[in-house]
């Protein structure tokens, strides 16, 4: 199978490259451009998540502050600042790493459970703060009005706007695949794999943990503020929980440590919010929720994580890379999530 | 003010029964149970299905509700969460969740979204002198019965030899196993039973609050913070800041308004940070 | 009106500079698009599915049935589709659905749209759209203030009317002191604003006013603190919704507030509310309405009609889509064509009456549907002669004190 030589080899990363790069060129031809816009955010969304669920082993229950909050700071700089829209977002994704050094400061010291419930804590904070403010965030009835132009160019068609925003989108991406390939990437896989190890090798663990914090939520901030401008709002329910539940869910979906797994769960949960809303079925949470269980019981690497497992073990003749076929889990990990990772740590940041 | 100290204990004591339920699961299993808030709906709503369909008064569902939704609970753990225990937490957290979903839309298929109507039960309909203010009967009722059920958990939990397998299983699992008992024996029943407080504070629920699918939805959030304030897996610390946040919420209610929504959250990042598992967790139990 | 699939990308490439944007439809033909579509767009899953829902889609669709049987074989649309999309409540998808009724499903005019976030999303995409968007389900005075638009239009009530309403004919019945608690969210900050000036101006006070978390179950701090207040209110007046109106009013009953001398008055409250707490809950509560099923022959004879479809009496709100999708029909059927403009020009200070508008007119200044409003107030179960049957009109409110006077200097169409 050509896939299936192309994941391993190593020009199989360039290959998916390519292939992603054109998918995200065609999509709106193919689906509804706003749709397609939606997709590229969360993609971004997600990837920005997994960099640090999947690599470095912390669970955000709290990135819906730096999406909604850039979405504020973004809407705000283009709409009272008069400022062109890509400034615009660029001050959002500035604005969410600068919000991101605090909370991670005071959150990176805890793990698991903990880490994803403090995180919520300040994001439900900025939640209440937002709908209190309403001189700047309209509150409940959000921030409305966002325009999309540029230097005279009037971009309101999403069909011309999706290709405006992809550029944030891919360049954002690029980044998240830079980081978990750079040095500073192995060193948090092996944070997450075994932090006491880290330390006793003199890594700063806190350290590096705060900086993929920060470096996640700038680029979930630059997710936001294309989404805000994209739909010409922002909205006190890109602060809310479910927000942040819902970019976990993509991830899990996808696969977590794969990069590509939460794009590819972005995707589908965005058509299928758009498929539900005019079926004409009321019981979106039936099917999304019966979606996650099958995922759960069947399916624990994900859909990416599990269409790349199957690939490489087809291409090795199966049963390679470490793992028994009847047991493909890996017990549960001293410093939380580390699922889908693969066989060993390293390999995890080697190959997409 | 004495009535308003009260009052938040009132509503405490719905925050100290979730808390202690998803306590003893986590504990027991090391399961964030998601699903909590959907079991508490759940037993709203089989007090008013017993009542509309059956004809069965608040005590027959106080009594049997909970015993209905326990067996339910164990099932589930015996089928699905069993087989994700072993693995990492982040499966039953996404299981859990799916499961809270799919229950929440099935009730708003059948019974729509919009509450459903439950009397209180004549018996406590009227007013209880309390010496120095008169109160509500029922709620009096609410208050006096779940501290009888925490006290009688813990009671249970430190006096018997039950009590003594769970909280050594609890505390030190591999210990335990390694002193030749069988944990895996006291699993189902232990979620089952967490799942029956759930359902006990749901029933308790029904006669003063909007029974409606969202009910669980929007509470569980605020249980989860104080479970997390008291220390995951401490049943000791979950009932205390149950109590502890209910009587801060209504003070805050009465005096700082505008902030009231988030201190609850202001409180969990505060004691997270000053003791990073939480008030009465042990920081072994850290994981 | 985007092609599909890989030729069509490829072809429809060269053309990029042309522009694919639906742009206003007509210009040759009468009705564009070869007939006419109404789309429904609202909360089918979430907390608004039980008042508006899959209710108001029927309530729409029984207005396609009485266009087409008053006007026979001279309707201008022989064709009328009637389609439906959950928004979910999230504003974003509402905004993307909008753009995609209009684009893709050739919607002449969008109804309904409850959550305010949402509708102001769903104007701004009528607005660049030039497409017809009628707003019934949500509060906000923005749609008609500062986000008003030349294509939007708010159909039924907003947060003025339900605020004001009470306010002031419960004041001018003699409760003339008021303790005031409210969501503290946008809409329940503007109700109590409105509120509290409609009090003021009858001749009332207002003791106190608190916001309460949103959402809330547990409201016993604010019912133990009305009674010790000082000077004590006559009225306990709130501004919630849904499930949080049902705890309150349970836990305001449990507390005896009305024996101890603290009556109730609501900002709103839905039929199904009542049937919710029961009658007896809320006896003697005085609320306003935009509409009443029970209140004549003709309103009746309508829900009689919806009983038939849904199996329960039908919500104000299907009242209100009912009749915004039929004046939009009429207003096409005198247009003679369902061009946005010509519709719009149409609508514009029209004058109208039916069975759920009394004395309206659409106000040409900012498109707000200034009508009679009710003040009701619900029965006890002794006097209630069916199912539903919970509500019964205490005084008609004049369009002209239901509605604020003056358009929203704010509002530029």
């Amino acid at each position: 199978m050509i896939l299936s030589r192309l994941a391993r080899s190593g020009r199989g990363g360039i290959a998916l490259l390519v292939i992603g790069i054109f998918a995200a060129l065609v999509l709106p031809w193919l689906i509804y451009p706003p749709v397609a816009m939606d997709i590229a955010c969360w993609a971004l969304f997600a990837a920005a998540l997994d960099l640090l669920l999947g690599f470095t082993g912390l669970l955000s229950f709290g990135h819906a502050a730096f999406w909604g909050g850039s979405a504020y700071c973004t809407g705000v700089i283009a709409l009272h600042g008069g400022l062109p829209f890509p400034v615009a977002i660029l001050g959002g994704a500035a604005f969410a790493a600068l919000l991101a050094l605090p909370i991670g400061y005071l959150s990176v010291r805890l793990t698991g459970i903990y880490f994803a419930m403090v995180t919520l804590a300040f994001a439900q904070m900025l939640f209440f703060a937002a709908n209190q403010w309403r001189s700047v965030t309209g509150g409940e009835n959000g921030l409305q009005g966002i325009p999309r132009e540029l230097f005279g160019l009037d971009l309101s068609d999403p069909f011309f706007f999706y290709y405006a925003g992809l550029p944030f989108v891919l360049i954002g991406l690029f980044a998240a695949w830079r980081i978990v390939r750079s040095p500073f990437g192995r060193v948090l896989v092996s944070i997450r794999d075994n932090p006491a190890r880290a330390r006793a090798l003199g890594y700063p663990v806190e350290r590096y943990r705060l900086l993929a914090f920060v470096l996640s939520a700038a680029l979930s901030g630059t997710a936001g503020g294309v989404f805000a401008v994209g739909h010409g709002f922002a909205a006190l329910d890109g602060l809310y929980w479910t927000t942040s539940g819902q970019v976990v869910m993509m991830v899990i979906l996808g696969g977590i440590g794969t990069l590509w797994g939460g794009i590819i769960g972005a995707a589908l949960v965005v058509q299928l919010q758009d498929f539900l809303a005019t079926a004409g079925f009321e019981g979106i949470g039936i099917v999304t929720g019966s979606i996650f269980i099958v995922i759960v019981l069947l399916f624990r690497r994900g859909i990416w994580g599990t269409a790349r497992h199957l690939l490489t073990r087809e291409g090795r003749g199966g049963g390679a890379g470490g793992e028994p076929a009847g047991s493909p889990e890996p017990a549960r990990a001293p410093a939380s999530p580390r699922p889908a990772a693969g066989p060993d740590g390293a390999a995890a940041g080697g190959r997409y | 003010m004495l009535q308003q100290a009260f009052n938040g204990l009132v509503g405490g004591a719905f925050y100290a029964l979730l808390a202690l339920g998803l306590s003893v699961i986590f504990g027991m299993l090391g399961v964030v149970n998601l699903a909590h808030g959907a079991f508490y709906m759940l037993g709203a709503f089989g007090a008013f299905i017993a009542l509309d369909s059956f004809g069965l008064n608040f005590w027959v569902s106080l009594a049997l509700v909970p015993v209905l939704l326990g067996v339910a609970g164990a099932v589930v753990e015996r089928l699905f969460v069993r087989r994700l225990t072993p693995l990492d937490p982040l499966y039953n957290f996404l299981f859990t969740f799916g499961l809270a979903l799919i229950l929440q839309d099935l009730m708003k298929r059948e019974y729509g979204v919009n509450s459903q109507p439950y009397p209180r039960p004549p018996e406590l309909s009227g007013t209880a002198d309390l010496g120095l203010f008169t109160y509500p009967a029922y709620q009096v009722f609410v208050l006096a019965v779940s501290a009888l059920v925490c006290g009688a958990v813990w009671l249970v939990l430190t006096r018997t030899r039950i009590g003594m397998i769970v909280r050594a299983a609890t505390e030190r699992p591999e210990l335990t196993r390694a002193l030749g008992i069988d944990v895996g024996r006291w699993v189902t029943p232990v979620f089952g039973f967490g799942i029956a407080l759930a359902a006990f504070a749901g029933v308790l629920a029904a006669p003063m609050r909007a029974v409606n699918p969202l009910m669980g939805a929007d509470l569980i959030i605020t249980v989860f913070a104080v479970v997390v304030i008291g220390g995951l897996g401490s049943v000791f610390g979950s009932v205390t800041a149950g109590f502890a946040v209910g009587l801060v919420s209504a003070l805050g209610n009465l005096y700082v308004p505008a902030l009231s929504q988030t201190l609850v959250f202001i409180l969990m990042a505060a004691v997270l940070l000053w003791r990073p598992a939480g008030l009465f967790g042990r920081e072994e139990a850290f994981r | 009106m985007r092609i599909t699939g890989w030729s069509g990308g490829l072809a429809a490439a060269a053309l990029l500079l042309a522009g694919c944007g639906g742009g206003p439809g007509g210009g040759g033909g009468k009705i564009s698009d070869g007939g006419i579509v109404l789309a429904v767009l609202n909360d089918q899953s979430g907390i608004y599915a039980d008042t508006s829902g899959r209710g108001t889609v029927e309530a729409v669709k029984l207005a396609v049935e009485d266009y087409r049987a008053k006007y026979g074989d001279q309707a201008v649309a022989e064709k009328i589709d009637v389609v439906a999309a959950d928004h979910q409540n999230k504003p974003e998808i509402a905004n993307s659905k909008a753009q995609e009724l209009y684009d893709r499903q050739h919607a002449d005019v969008i109804l309904d749209v409850p959550t305010s976030s949402a509708a102001l999303a769903v104007a701004t995409v009528a607005e660049t759209k030039k497409k017809v968007f009628i707003d019934v389900g949500a509060a906000t005075t923005e749609l008609t203030g500062e986000s008003c638009n030349k294509y939007t239009f708010h159909y039924g009530y907003n947060s003025y009317m339900l605020a004001h309403g009470t306010g002031s004919e419960v004041t001018k019945d003699g409760a003339d002191s008021w303790y005031i608690v409210y969501p503290d969210y946008a809409f329940g900050q503007d109700m109590t604003e409105t509120f509290s000036a409609a009090i003021e101006a009858s001749g009332g006070t207002v003791v106190a006013s608190d916001p309460t978390p949103f959402p809330n179950d547990n409201f016993s701090t604010f019912l133990l603190k009305a009674p010790g207040l000082d000077p004590k209110p006559k009225v306990l007046g709130t501004m919630h919704a849904g499930g949080d109106l049902i705890n309150l009013v349970k836990q305001y009953n449990e507390y005896k507030l009305r024996d101890k001398g603290v009556d109730l008055a609501l900002g709103l409250l839905a039929l199904s509310d009542i049937h919710s707490l029961g009658p007896d809950a809320l006896a003697g509560t005085r609320y306003t309405t935009m509409w009443v099923w029970s209140f004549d022959d003709q309103t009746r004879a309508w829900a009689d009609r919806m009983r038939t479809k849904l199996g329960k009496r039908p919500t104000s709100n299907m009242a209100a889509n009912y009749s915004a999708a039929l004046q939009y029909l009429e207003a096409v059927q005198r247009a003679g064509t369902d061009n946005a403009d010509e519709v719009v020009k149409q609508l514009e200070g029209r004058q109208i009456e039916d069975m759920f508008v009394r004395n309206g007119t659409i106000r040409a200044q900012d498109h707000l549907l200034v009508h009679d409003a009710y003040l009701a107030q619900v029965k006890p179960s002794s006097e209630v002669a069916e199912e539903w049957d919970y509500e019964k009109v205490v005084k008609t409110i004049p369009a002209a004190e239901a509605f604020p006077a003056q358009p929203d200097p704010a509002c530029e169409l």
